[in-house]
Parts: C-alpha cells; structure tokens; sequence
C-alpha cells in the first residue's frame, strides 16, 4: 500500500490562547468569555498552559461559595465548549449553599491549549504525542494549579477519551474524588473484538495522518454524529481552534493513542483504569446515547459490570455528541443534588405503603399446592398448545393440555437446575420471547427461582419497538421460540440464545442457539435447586414494558418484593382461595396465577392480535379449566361480544360459570359492560385502573358504573382506592403543568390534575432511564414513594377516580385545562360515533378543542369529501360535549391506535393532523 | 382607581354610516352619552348631533372634534379594490387629520378602529396574537393604509392623548352589508365558493358582541390605553361551516361550488388586475370584483385569535354566541324578508 504521507512536515509548538485570540472572527454561540482563562501547570514534562473554563470567578462575583467542584473533560475532537451548556446550567442553578464550580480544561495539544511540537507523524510508537498516563498526571498536576477546594466535593465528568481519563483520574485520586459522571465512552476493548467500523478505517496507520491531521475528516464525522445537524455556528465553535493543520496534531494523537491491541503502549495504563473502576464505590452516573456508532452499547455493558451500583440514564434516540442532542444539566445537577444536596436523607427515608396482605415468595403458593391435595389438579391449562407438546408421556396419549401443580412445581425446579448448568445467574437479564400459555409460565417461574431476571418485550410493541426495548434492556440471554429466535437472529439482539424445543442441529446453528428447554427439562428431570438461596425482596425479578402509545417503550423494573405486593394484592382483592381458576386473555394476569394459587388458563388466541378472541374460546377455556374468572382487554371483550351469538348451549354452561369478569388496560364503554353482563350471566363485571407500572390502583363494578355514570361527571369512571394504595392530585394551571404539590384527593375534589399513585406494587423503578424515574418519582408527600402516572383526571367526593385522558393530551383552553376524556366520552355515547378523539389545535393556553369522530355505520358523516363533518352531525357533537365549545368536527374512517391494545388512540398523531387541515393546508392521511 | 368614561360624556363617533359605526353611535345615545357623529350624508340616527363633511375637510374634522372627551374613530375606506390613492387619503391623511384635530380640541382619550389584517402577512393565523402593525407585509391597499393609520395613532397615544386600538374580525349579522348580506346573496344564486377542504378555522365577531366590546372599551379607555386589541367571539369554526350556516339562515342551499385554493388565488390574481385596468380606463367602479388574491387567502386559510388579553383588558365576554347569532340572523331574516 502507498504511504499517504511520503513526507511529513514537522508540526511546531504554539502557545495557549484564549478563544477570541485565537479566532477573532468566530462567535462561540454559549460560551462567556468570562469563563476562559489560561492557566499554567507543573506536567510530567515541564510548564504547559492550559486553556480552561472555569466557573470559579463568576461564582465569587456573585458572592457565592462552591460547595463542590466538576472537573469536566473532553474527548477527542472536541474541546471544553462541549461542556458550556452543563456549565451554564450549573450557574442558572447555584445559590449559596448548593453550587458547583466547574472546571472543564482544553487538554494538552487539543482546543486552545498548547499545541506540542512533533516531528513525526501520530503513531503509536511516536513519542512527541501525549499518552493516556501522560494525560492523567496533566489532570494532577491542573487540579494543583488551579486554586481548588479539596476538602469540598469533588465530581470528575467525561466524555469520549475524556470519560477514559476522568475515570482514570478519579480512581487514581479516589480519596478526594466523591462522585463520578461519565457519558458515552470505552473503559476496555478485549483485543479479540473488532474496532467498531468507524473508527477502524481512522485507525489504519496509513491513514491515521491523512484522516486525523492533513484534513479535517475525523472532526467533521464526529461533529456530523449530532442527532440534529448542528447550526454552523455551533459547528464553527468546535472547530475553531482545529482549522489549521499544524492545530490538529492532538486528534491524530489520540486516534493514535487507542490501546486496541495488547502490545500497545498504552495499554497498561487503559487495564490500570478498567481493573481499577472495579473497586470504585463512589456514586457513579452514565449518561448514554445508544445511537453512537463509536461507544456502543457493548462498551455500556462493560461499563456497567464493573460499576453495577452505577446509575444509568439511556437517552433512546440521542449518539455520540450527546452534549449537543440532550439537556444534561437536568439530570446532573439533580442527581448531584440527591447524593450531596439538602434533600438527601429525605428521599433516603422514603418508603412505600404497607401491602394488602403478607406478602409471600413468588414460589410459596406453587409449592405448597405442589404438596397439598391439590397436586394433581390443574396449575395450566394451554388452551393454544399442540396437545403433546407439553406433557409428559402419560399426558400425550391423552392429549391432556395441562400441567398439575406437581407437575408444574417438577418442571420449574428441573428448569430452574439446568439453567443454572447452562450457565445462567443470579441477576441475569433473559427475554422471554414465548408465548403466553405453559411453557412461558415454566420458564418464568425458573428464571424467578434463580434469581434471574425475565426481560417481558412483547410482541404487541411491534417488531422496531420490540428491537429498541430489547436493546435497551440487554439481556445476557434469549428464551424463544422459533419466529422470535429468528427475529433475534436477524435484527442482531444480544444475548445468548435459549430454543423452548429441541431442535436439529443445522437449525440450532442457524439460530446459534447453545441449548433448548425442552433438553434441560430432559436431562434434569428430578433435579431440586435446594442448594441455589432463594432471591431477596430487594432483588429485580422482570422487566415488562410500556405500550409505548407517548413515546419509545419504557422499561418497568420489578424486584421480587414488589411483585409480591401484587399478588398479595389480588389474593386479597379477587379473593382466591383453593381452587380458583382464571382465564387470562390479559397476558400480564396469565403468568401470575401460580404465584396467586389460581389455576391459569391461556385461552387460544393471539397475544398480538387481542381482537381476534372469541367467545368460544373464551367458553372452551372455561370448560377445561373449571374456570371462575376471566381477564380480557377491552380490544378482546368486543370480540368476545361480536362472538357470543355462535356459542353452543354447553358453551354458555362454561360461560355461566364465571363469577368474575376483569378489563384492563383501556376505558371500556358502559354499553359493552351490559353486553359482556349478557354472556357472563352470573359474573360481577369490574374494569380496574392500573399500568405498567402499577398493575392495579383502583377498581368498579359495572352496577357501579352506572351509578357513577348518572352524576354526568367528566371522564371514566375507574373506582375507587384498592387495598394499600393511596392516591394525590398534582393539580394542572393554565398551561396544563401539573403543580409539584400534591394534594390529597380530599382536599381536591372535582380539579383537574395529574394522579399521582402510592402502593407497595408499584414498580422499582425504570430501566436504565434515571432521569426518567426521578422525575416520575419526584414526590416525598408524608415520607411516601409517589408514581407520577401521565395520567389526568379528578376525584370525586365519593371518593372516586375518574380519568379523563393522558397529560401529553391535555387541551389548554382559555376556560382552563381540559381532559380529553371531557369530551370523548359523552361524543363516545352518540349512536353515530364508533369511538372519538378530542386533540387541540392552536397555542398552548388559547387552544381550541377538535373532535375527531370513527363513524359507527357505514353511513358518511362528512361533507362531500371534505373531512369536516357535515352540519347537523357537527351539532349533535357540539350538544353533547355541553359547555366545552368544540370549534371542529372532523371525521376520519379509522382513528390511529396503539399496537398492543389497539385501542389506546394516538392523539398527538391526530392532533398534528388536525392543526394541518384547520389551518387550510392539503389534507393528507393523519 | 383611575378615570372611567361614563354616560355623559361627549363622544364623536366617526364613520357612523356603517352597520358598525351607526350601531355603536345607537347604543351610546341609549347609554345616556352625548354623541355626535362626522359623515357626509345624513346618519338617520336619532338623539345624536351630527357634523356633515369628509375626513378630507379640516374643517369639518374640527368642528366635529371641538369640546368633545372621547372620540371613536371608525371611518375608513374598506374595500378589496380601488385606487390606492384613496385609500391613503381616506385611511392614512384622515386619521391623521382627526388625531390632529382631536389634540388641537383637548379630546384626552382616543378609540381607534383598525383590522387585524394590518399584521396580517398571508400566512395562517392560528390562536395568534396581537401582532404590531406592518404596512411593508400587509396585504392590499386597505390592510396597508389601515397598517399605517394604526402606527400613527399608536405613535399619538405615546405622546398626546390615550390611544386604544381596537381590531374587530369580521363583523356580521343583521344589517351587515359587506360580509353577510353578499354570502347569502352569492349562495343563493350558487356562486358562493368553498375553497379547498373549507376546514380553514375562521373566527368571526357578531355585531351586538362588537357594540358591547366598543362601550367596554369606550368606558375603560383611561385604564387601558396603549393596548392593540383583535375583537372577535372566540369560536372559531371551519369557514365552511360558517358560510354554510350563514346562507342557511338566508334561506340559501349549502354551498356546492368548491375550487382549489391555488386555482382561487390564481384568478383572484386575474380578476385585480382587470378590475384595475377597468377602473384605470373607466373611474371607479360601484361594485366588488368576485374574487381577489386577498379573500382567496381570507377563505382558505386559519383565522383565529388569542382573545385572552382582550377579554380581561375589556373585561367583556361575548353575549351571543356564534349559534345564537345564526338562530338571530335568520329570526331577522323572515320577519323582515331581508338582511340589511
């Protein structure tokens, strides 16, 4: 290959300069002036200035003392005016008694400080360039210039190279450093993994020059990797101390510097800093954007095994310039503010209310029925199962579809034994990607058993919200069956790979599958894990995941302690008791009825696809598994409903029995509870409220409803408080912000506000979403964990929730905030309308109200083509939405809604839609 | 608390020939306010002093203005064609020779009458706001020069007198001659437009709302001179439905004629320049072009406005609202067998 650098002209030394100096010309959009200084230190190699940013000044101008410093580092090629946004967050923030200094230097041969002189080109053997060991003394020896408090606190930031040498230098200096942050970076690269692509092709030596020094490619890719193209200005502001080629010495310097292979000299230095972040115990944060091309997210999973005490925020969607996509200052200075601030011991001593009942081990129940009189009747019942797929041999002859409890409880220890040989631990992520019915209950149970945890991405997210959610989650392994280990395999999800059946061995190296269910449960058919300790209540048990109809999936976190609360929960509030048994066309419910001590019944149906069960099936469930309940969608009760005329007079007899009928996961219409009464003869029909993240806060009966119903207030009606739940209002103002005081649903009858929501099962936080969960959890009303839910509504003075729609869809009008709910239920009750969205259009606090109708009947109720509704419907909707003016009537054939319920309505998809066709434009498909 | 102008007070009232002009002068009397009104013809309006002769005549102006607290400036010339020189002599010189006369007379509080269209550019308003004057992007001769009549009276009140700057949006019902009587007449002979989808949300102002709006503004002049207010019901509706329920009232067929907002805009466009052509060879004319790029826009586009301000500023909701004025306009519409 030729050399693209024959000669190479020397590089010369320059001295430090300020910004302005340097490029008069250049604005540096963010940056004060006042902020710069240069500053001399005593390095390894002699005197060398330093250009840095340096808060310290303004705060002593304004008479404020620091209580702590950030020292905040840069990688390559960038300099400190990537940090300018942190530091002028940390000024906006500072008061006395809460201020962080900030101190952010250009490093040595990078941004405005001295440039070195090098008479060779940047290679690994090249002396003249700066290494990670020199650089982490430089740190030592500016930290001793630079006039800090050390008995203060101390916080090293960092990002890129600079996330390596703060972390460097924190450990090194771990007596006076008390926290550390760190964004996108690299502690190690195993040599036998590839260089991520971009930055293998700058790495080659022969390029290495070309790329990094003679031209300005290495700085213009990494500014290109902004999620939004940044302004020019912006872009000027990076490069201004690079444009010229002798200023560029230091990016190829650091390219150079990349310790990718073992022989290299900075490798020991690199080792140095990875072995020693394992003993680091100070409070860590990880700012991630997962979209690097560069830091990607294997480098945050090494990250993480060696801080696991480390918090984490992964900003979906935001990469590598992560300083430039995202506010940071939020989650930093919050977070420093829990950890050093005033209000520490008060959310340290925040706590949960007490649970419904005693809450036992995930396990107990399955165990004791195991060994009770009841061994030997039914704990599953598969209704979509192959009759021999899951039985023992007795079984298939049969072709019995259930598992005993004894069966079941063999099963789980077997599972859970060969697992554990497979290699799978205590704190393992696994993604189940099975289908609700016996297998995922066996597998689940055995994941539970040994501590490890089960990563639930369900289908109903679809297949790029499914991809996104198990990337964020990163599971070490991947249960599946067939289509989800091929989709696995195809989109690239990490984790090693689990079959649920056997499979031929061309086919399992296909799919790169290291062993199957179905062979463990072979070989370890007998086997008890007594010697493996049962999990804590502290310990993570499953990650589930919201539907994602406000945004990316979020993943839900739940321990072991807190996912009992939940079954003591519905043992006390569905009253279980031996024998029970419930159908579970909700998968959530499914998978907990042997930690309950119910029988479960998967009905066949599709889980994606809600809508598609019938009321024969939901019959012939009932009849194989002596059914007493039945859980369902709203999505899967219409079905049901539109089936039930095809049910044979046995059928209805299975039917009849069912004493209980729950809906969850959406706002069922009165009308449908009566027609659901009409098929379910003798069961008492209740449509609870709850989430992902809460599974079950409130609850009514239909006849309740009804009453509810005829007080004519806004909203749906979900119930009152269940056991051990306590709920608050955070009152909304004119813009539709929710207050941070929280008001006692007493205190607050009939206002409009966010709910807030206190129980022992609500979740344990969000995964790998700090920021997230501290916001949501922001409350400490009585000393309690609060749940910020998203979504509006108002008590009444009995005491009762009603919801009136998600605070993203609030309509702020000039007569005050407004739920969409207000309006949508009573449009809902027309004889026209199928279902209706109520978005606004126009500025916040002056909006006006559209409603968006889906006709019932074929019948039109537009004009002409027009979207607008014609004249008399537009008025029978404006005399049902009573006093709230509704300025327009739109109507569309089919309203967008969420994939998994397929019946939570995209409301913001809408209200872009309608802000464009009232405003005269072209009108599109929404 | 400061000065309020209560009944008694002596008020000019300019302009008074329109719907408008002639129903705040009617209301004012019956308020128990000496009124006098400044038109070139008689106002047929009884209980009020009037002062016959143009914004043209300085004298007139001044005779008009002489002993009176308050004025309520309305005349102008409004029009969607028509030389510009008109326009400025009428809307710019004549506010200016109004305000003069009204400083030069000790007049102390000034109710100037201006149009949203003066910050209008042609883009969609939506929820908007209050938008200062701008003559350089205003569109068409009347937006212009009421733009510019706006900054001067503006400029006054920042020195001379109390300045309130009222802009009602769209005046209609009963005996309105510009906007309500011609949708009903063109719908009825089916030459009505609705321009693309007719979904454009228009935010209008019913007349009695207008009259209740000006005495509010009219009593609390003193308090909150200095302000811009747009004056409509705050109901904004898709304009479509607006013509459709203003012919209805007139006893005309919903609107079927349906075009292109571009193709609209294109004749709009034609329809000007021949019009200017006619009027260049042959004087003025009497009638109103069918189309003009101005009411394209106007018909195709959001119209609707923050009324937060003004509805606290004037401390006035509207009584009637926009279905009220519908069930109005057609109660009116059969006894009397015609809109004016």
């Amino acid at each position: 290959m030729v050399s693209l650098n024959p000669r190479f002209t020397p590089i010369p030394a320059a001295p430090a300069r300020l910004p302005a100096d340097h490029a008069p010309g250049t604005r540096f959009p963010g940056l004060d002036p006042a902020w710069s200084r240069l500053v001399t230190a005593k390095t390894d190699d002699g005197a060398r200035t330093f250009h840095v940013l340096d808060t310290g000044p303004a705060l002593a101008a304004r008479g404020i003392t620091p209580t702590g410093t950030i020292l905040a580092v840069h990688g390559n090629p960038t300099w400190s005016y990537l940090w300018r946004k942190v530091i002028a967050g940390s000024l906006e923030r500072a008061q006395n008694g809460a201020a962080w200094r900030v101190i952010a230097p250009d490093q040595l041969d990078m941004g405005f400080s001295d440039r070195l002189s090098h008479p060779v080109p940047p290679a690994a053997d090249a002396v003249s360039y700066r290494r990670l060991a020199t650089r982490l003394g430089d740190l030592d020896a500016l930290m001793d210039a630079l006039d800090v408090d050390t008995s203060s606190r101390l916080v090293t930031l960092g990002h890129d190279w600079g996330g390596i040498i703060s972390l460097g230098w924190a450990v090194r200096q771990r007596g006076q450093v008390d926290a550390a942050i760190t964004l996108n970076t690299a502690v190690d690269h195993p040599e036998a993994d590839q260089v991520p692509a971009a930055l293998r092709a700058a790495m080659a030596p022969a390029v290495l020059p070309a790329a990094t020094v003679t031209s300005e490619g290495f700085l213009k890719v990494t500014l290109g990797l902004a999620e939004q193209t940044l302004p020019d200005e912006v872009r000027d502001a990076y490069r201004a101390p690079y444009t010229s080629r002798n200023g560029r010495g230091g990016i190829g310097g650091f390219v150079a510097d990349i310790p990718a292979e073992n022989s290299h000299v900075s490798r020991a230095a690199l080792t140095g800093v990875s072995s020693g972040l394992r003993e680091w115990n100070k409070p860590t944060l990880l700012l991630w954007g997962p979209k690097d091309p560069v830091f990607q997210d294997r480098y945050l999973a090494d990250l993480q095994s060696r801080v696991p005490h480390a918090d984490l925020h992964r900003f979906e969607g935001a990469g590598h310039m992560l300083a430039e996509d995202r506010d940071l200052s939020t989650p930093i200075f919050t977070w420093l503010d829990d950890h050093f601030g005033a209000g520490r011991e008060v959310r340290a001593a925040l706590r949960s209310p007490a649970p419904a009942r005693k809450v036992l081990g995930l396990h107990e129940q399955m165990t004791e029925l195991a060994r009770s009189e009841r061994r030997m009747s039914p704990a599953v019942v598969d209704m979509t199962a192959e009759p021999e797929a899951w039985s023992s041999a007795e079984d298939a002859a049969t072709g019995d579809r259930a598992l005993s409890w004894a069966e079941l409880h063999a099963q789980v220890d077997a599972l859970a034994v060969g697992l554990t040989h497979t290699g799978v631990r205590h704190g393992d992520r696994v993604s189940l990607l099975v289908q609700p019915g016996a297998s995922l209950t066996v597998i689940l149970y055995a994941c539970m058993r040994i501590g490890a945890v089960a990563v639930v991405a369900d289908a109903g997210l679809g297949v790029r919200g499914m991809t996104r959610a198990v990337r964020a989650a990163r599971p070490d392994w991947v249960i599946g069956e067939l289509p989800g280990l091929t989709l696995a395999r195809s989109l690239g999800w990490p984790g090693k790979r689990i079959s649920v059946q056997n499979l031929s061995s061309r086919r399992a190296r296909l799919l790169g599958t290291v062993t199957s269910v179905e062979a463990l449960l072979r070989r370890h058919e007998g086997a008890t894990p007594d010697q493996l300790p049962t999990p804590d209540a502290e310990d993570p048990v499953a990650i589930l995941f919201t539907s994602g109809s406000t945004g990316p999936a979020k993943g839900v976190m739940y321990t072991h302690g807190r996912l009992g609360a939940l079954v003591a929960l519905l043992v006390e509030h569905l009253n279980i008791s031996p024998g029970a048994s419930l159908i579970a066309g909700f998968a959530p419910f499914a998978l907990l009825g042997p930690a309950i001590g119910a029988t479960s019944v998967t009905p066949d149906m599709s889980v994606t696809r809600p809508s598609t069960l019938t009321a024969q099936a939901v019959a012939d469930a009932a009849l194989a598994g002596d059914a007493t309940m039945f859980f369902g969608s709203p999505a899967a009760l219409r079905n049901v409903v539109a089936t039930a005329g095809e049910l044979s007079a046995l059928q209805h007899r299975g039917l009849s029995d069912i004493k209980l009928v729950l809906s969850a996961g959406a706002p069922v219409h009165p009308d449908l509870l009566d027609a659901v009464q009409e098929i379910f003869p003798n069961a008492e029909i209740h449509t609870p409220y709850g989430m992902t993240e809460g599974l079950l806060q409130a609850d009514i009966e239909r006849r309740q409803v009804i009453e509810a119903i005829a007080t004519g207030q806004s909203g749906v009606c979900v119930g009152t408080p269940v056991a051990g739940v306590r709920f608050a209002l955070a009152p909304l103002d004119g813009l539709g912000r929710p207050s941070e005081e929280l008001l006692d649903p007493s205190q607050a009858v009939g206002r409009l506000g966010e709910i807030v929501v206190s129980a022992a099962h609500l979740k344990a936080g969000y995964d790998r979403l700090w920021q997230t969960e501290r916001d949501s959890s922001r409350d400490t009303l009585d000393g309690l964990i609060w749940h910020r839910t998203n979504d509006i509504g108002h008590f009444d003075a009995e005491n009762r929730l009603w919801i009136e729609g998600r605070l993203q869809h609030v309509l702020t009008t000039p007569a005050g905030p407004l739920g969409p709910g207000t309006v949508e239920t009573p449009v809902d009750a027309l004889e026209e309308v199928a279902r209706s969205a109520a978005v606004p259009v126009g500025p916040q606090g002056t909006q006006a109200v559209v409603v968006i109708v889906e006709p019932g009947s074929d019948r039109s109720l537009r004009t002409g083509r027009s979207p607008v509704a014609e004249t008399s419907f537009a008025a029978r909707v404006r005399e049902a939405a009573g006093s709230v003016p509704v300025a327009a009537v739109l109507v569309l054939e089919e309203l967008p809604t969420d994939v998994r319920h397929n019946s939570k309505i995209d409301r913001t998809r809408l209200a872009r839609w309608a802000e464009k066709v009232l405003a005269g434009e072209k009108v599109g498909a929404p | 608390m400061s000065r309020l102008i209560e009944p008694g007070a002596s008020v000019l009232v300019t302009g008074a020939s329109g719907l408008l002009g002639r129903s705040v002068a009617q209301r004012l009397v019956e308020e128990g306010y000496r009124v006098t009104v400044l038109q070139r013809g008689a106002s047929g309006l009884a209980g009020v002093h009037e002062v016959r002769g143009s914004l043209s005549d300085p004298a007139a102006v001044a005779r008009a203005a002489a002993g009176q607290d308050a004025v309520i400036h309305m005349a102008a010339k409004v029009s969607v064609s028509g030389r510009h020189e008109d326009f400025v002599e009428v809307n710019v010189r004549g506010t200016q020779r109004m305000l003069d006369a009204a400083v030069t007379a000790g007049v102390t509080d000034f109710l100037h009458v201006s149009s949203p269209s003066v910050a209008h550019a042609g883009a969609s308003l939506i929820g908007a706001v209050a938008g200062p004057a701008d003559p350089q992007h205003a569109v068409g001769s009347y937006a212009q020069t009421k733009a510019q009549a706006e900054l001067i009276a503006e400029a006054r009140g920042a020195s001379d007198l109390n300045v309130l700057i009222l802009r009602p949006h769209l005046v209609w019902g009963p005996g309105d001659g510009q906007l309500t009587s011609r949708i009903i007449d063109r719908a009825r002979s089916g030459r009505m437009p609705i321009l693309g989808s007719g979904a454009a949300l228009v935010d209008m102002l019913y007349i009695d709302n207008a009259v209740d709006a000006f005495l509010a503004g009219l009593r609390r002049l003193p308090q909150i001179a200095g302000q811009r207010l747009v004056l409509t019901n705050g109901e904004p509706r898709p304009i479509a439905e607006l013509i459709t329920g203003i012919a209805a009232a007139g006893g005309a067929p919903a609107p079927r004629l349906r075009l292109a907002p571009g193709l609209a805009k294109g004749l709009g466009a034609v329809v000007e320049r021949v019009w200017a052509l006619s009027e260049k060879l042959a004087g003025p004319r009497a009638d109103e072009p069918p189309m003009t790029k101005f009411l394209a826009e106007q018909l195709s586009t959001a119209h609707w406005f923050d009324q937060r301000t003004t509805r606290q500023a004037l401390d006035w909701t509207p009584k009637v609202s926009l279905d009220q004025g519908l069930a109005l306009l057609r109660e009116h519409i059969q006894t009397t067998g015609k809109v004016l």
